[in-house]
């Protein structure tokens, strides 16, 4: 019956970057053991989004509720206690350049655990061979593929047998295959582990693909929500324009400007 | 694990070297070796000028330097510089209570510095103690002045 | 005019925003030294790239610094017939100041522009953002080392910086033009105080290492996370960390030797 409640909770979420709200009233909700995505175009702070509710930023106002804690208002020792328990999937990967892979993926392990080498050897390459890159163990970051580089990172964010996993932009950049093998691998991880994922990503095809449940996002609020089928026929002129990708619509082609006959006179005059 | 090895022994040599250059520096260099600036005692001279002996001047007996200026005071009432010699401790028990200490000048434009002159005393200075016998500095214009001033009157005299 | 005013005091209320969060940065990393003493290892990594990794720059360049300054020293002294006082000349501005001053803006360009790359670039990868959600304090682990390491290898450069310095002016000043090799050392040893010079001369490299350290590690913890602010940045470094050495060097030459 826990398990009915949501475990990430946003209530009317204000996030302010200079003068300009990145976020103005978000409500959502995050359902345990499934995946989640929540999709937007680009600059709409969907990474922003993420990092408040791995407490890296604090809202202007409004409420982030991650497992029954507020987020933003714990001390940063309990802070730190429930990031032990989330897993981030960095755009880049963000593995630490100056030690392998083996290392990278230890890292976690060694840092919040006191097991003992050989434990910690098992562990890794248990993980490892969850991503399929049992065998790149001795290389050095810059050695992979952007695509092995994310399955790393991957491998070091379910370390610590994390209850979440963040995804930033899991898709972006990567070739067919290797989005295919991402795509397979955050639905078989969130899946075997009763993980509960949250994708932030703008690849329609692919989101909507895994994807139990999804929030749109733009200009600051929740656009619309709903499972993937529900979104891609919308009746919202805004929602098919961004799910089918067309050029022109709601979001206009054209940033804002003055009429074009004007600004062409104007340059005469 | 042979690369941490390596790093261990550079980082070893470099902190060796490190100190190797601050003993070289302290050793050779400077002259801490004798200047042990722990002990030692102070004793108090007085002159009627001083020149321009410095706080930090050494303080030599038959030309071997025993101690430095200290402190330099001016006293309100008898109109005299106050100087605060600091001794060695190797010096204890080395310097008698009549000792007859001046001003001199290292080189004709070098730094001032105070020559004891020992005396035949039995009995020697401690801490606190005073120089009572003093000789001030020979400042150039003054001397130039009495010999101008002498000359002047001999000039005088002929006439 | 009250535009002028406004932005007047938005700098600042800037600068001012920048200086608190450089103190704070440096209070976390000093808070951070307990790390040190739970993962060693970090501090000897460090401690070999910013060190020993530097070596080689400042013991030539005192070397050929002190080689110069026994040259032209020997031209003016011999002048005044006061040849025998090289010795002096040549240790005493080293120790006093040229072995500090010219070790910390030596390290400021090849030590501090890398500390200020690298701390950038682990912010731009998301690899600072990485720790964090792994639990881990960035500032402790990653900064605190690397502070401490220059902090403790700025005094060793500089006190070899020094030696290697009086060693070039003995060379030239005896090996080549025939100074008394006696007189040069006793002369050295009577005039050179421990406690004034050499002292001194250590607690101005301390300094000097703390600061250029901090502004290395702070430009790199604040650079925008793209390459041209890395590079910015980096810059930034190398040109704050030589002011402030210069300024810092008057201030305390004048805390240290004026009477």
């Amino acid at each position: 019956m826990r398990d009915d409640k949501p475990l990430v909770t946003i209530r009317g979420l204000r996030f302010l970057r200079g003068d300009r709200a990145i976020f103005d009233g978000v409500d959502l909700d995050i359902p345990r053991g499934k995946v989640t995505a929540i999709m937007g175009p680009s600059g709409t702070g969907k990474t922003t989004l993420l990092k408040l509710i791995g407490g890296q930023l604090r809202p202007a106002a409004g409420t982030i509720n991650v497992d029954g804690e507020l987020v933003h208002q714990l001390a940063t020792r309990d802070l730190y206690r429930l990031r032990m328990r989330m897993g981030m999937l960095f755009q880049s990967g963000a593995l630490l350049t100056d030690i392998s892979v083996f290392e990278n993926v230890a890292y976690p392990l060694r840092e919040h655990t006191g097991l003992p080498e050989s434990l910690i050897r098992k562990l890794v390459l248990l993980k490892l061979e969850a991503v399929g890159l049992r065998g790149a163990r001795d290389l050095m970051p810059h050695e992979l593929s952007g695509g092995m580089a994310r399955r790393v990172a991957l491998a070091r964010a379910i370390a610590l047998d994390p209850m979440m996993i963040m995804y930033d932009e899991p898709f972006t950049g990567q070739d067919p295959i290797s989005m295919g093998v991402l795509v397979k691998l955050i639905r078989s991880l969130n899946d075997a582990s009763r993980l509960t994922s949250i994708i932030v990503s703008h690849d329609v095809r692919e989101a909507a693909q895994i994807a139990d449940y999804i929030y749109l996002i733009s200009n600051g609020i929740v656009i619309e929500h709903g499972v993937p089928e529900a979104m891609l026929s919308s009746a919202s002129e805004w929602t098919s324009q961004f799910m089918n990708g067309l050029a022109d619509g709601p979001v206009p082609f054209h940033y804002p400007a003055p009429a074009l006959e004007q600004d062409l006179m104007g340059a005469a005059g | 694990m042979n690369n941490n090895r390596m790093l261990e022994i550079t980082v070893g040599a470099f902190m060796a070297l490190g100190l190797l250059a601050l003993f070289f520096l302290s050793m050779q260099v400077s002259n801490l070796s004798a200047a042990s600036s722990g002990g030692g005692y102070n004793v108090e001279a007085r002159f009627d000028n001083i020149g321009s002996l410095k706080v930090r001047s050494p303080v030599t007996m038959a030309g071997v330097r025993v101690g430095r200026v200290s402190a330099i005071d001016f006293d309100r009432k008898t109109f005299e510089a106050v100087v605060t010699l600091h001794i060695d401790s190797d010096y204890e028990q080395a310097i008698p209570d009549d000792t007859f200490a001046k001003i001199f000048t290292a080189g004709l434009l070098g730094e001032q510095y105070i020559g004891l002159d020992a005396g035949g005393s039995p009995n020697f200075l401690a801490e606190g103690g005073k120089i009572s016998l003093t000789q001030s500095a020979l400042v150039l214009e003054e001397i130039i002045g009495q010999f101008l001033f002498s000359k002047a009157e001999e000039g005088g005299k002929v006439e | 005019m009250l535009d002028l005013l406004a932005r007047l005091g938005r700098i600042g209320i800037g600068s001012l925003e920048q200086l608190g969060r450089g103190h704070l940065l440096l209070l976390y990393m000093v808070v951070g030294v307990g790390e040190l003493f739970t993962h060693p290892r970090l501090l000897l990594k460090q401690l070999y790239s910013v060190g020993v990794l530097s070596l080689l720059i400042v013991a030539i360049s005192g070397t050929f610094v002190g080689m110069v300054l026994g040259l032209q020293g020997y031209y003016i002294l011999s002048q005044f017939g006061a040849e025998q006082t090289l010795g002096v000349m040549v240790s005493a501005s080293l120790v006093r100041e040229l072995g500090p001053v010219v070790t910390a803006l030596l390290f400021a360009g090849r030590a501090g522009s890398a500390l200020t790359a690298e701390i950038g670039l682990m912010k731009a990868t998301e690899q600072l953002s990485g720790l964090e959600m792994m639990a881990v304090n960035p500032v402790k682990r990653i900064l605190t080392p690397r502070f401490f390491a220059g902090h403790i290898s700025m005094p060793m450069l500089a006190a070899m910086f020094s030696a290697l310095g009086v060693m070039g002016g003995y060379f030239v000043g005896v090996g080549l033009l025939g100074v008394d090799d006696g007189a040069f050392w006793s002369q050295m040893q009577a005039k050179i105080d421990f406690d004034d010079d050499v002292l001194n001369g250590v607690i101005k490299s301390l300094v000097f290492g703390l600061v250029c350290t901090w502004i290395a590690l702070f430009q790199g913890y604040s650079a925008v996370p793209t390459a041209e602010g890395v590079s910015r940045a980096t810059t930034r470094t190398v040109v704050h960390s030589s002011l402030a050495v210069l300024g810092l060097d008057f201030i305390l030459t004048a805390l240290m030797f004026g009477e």
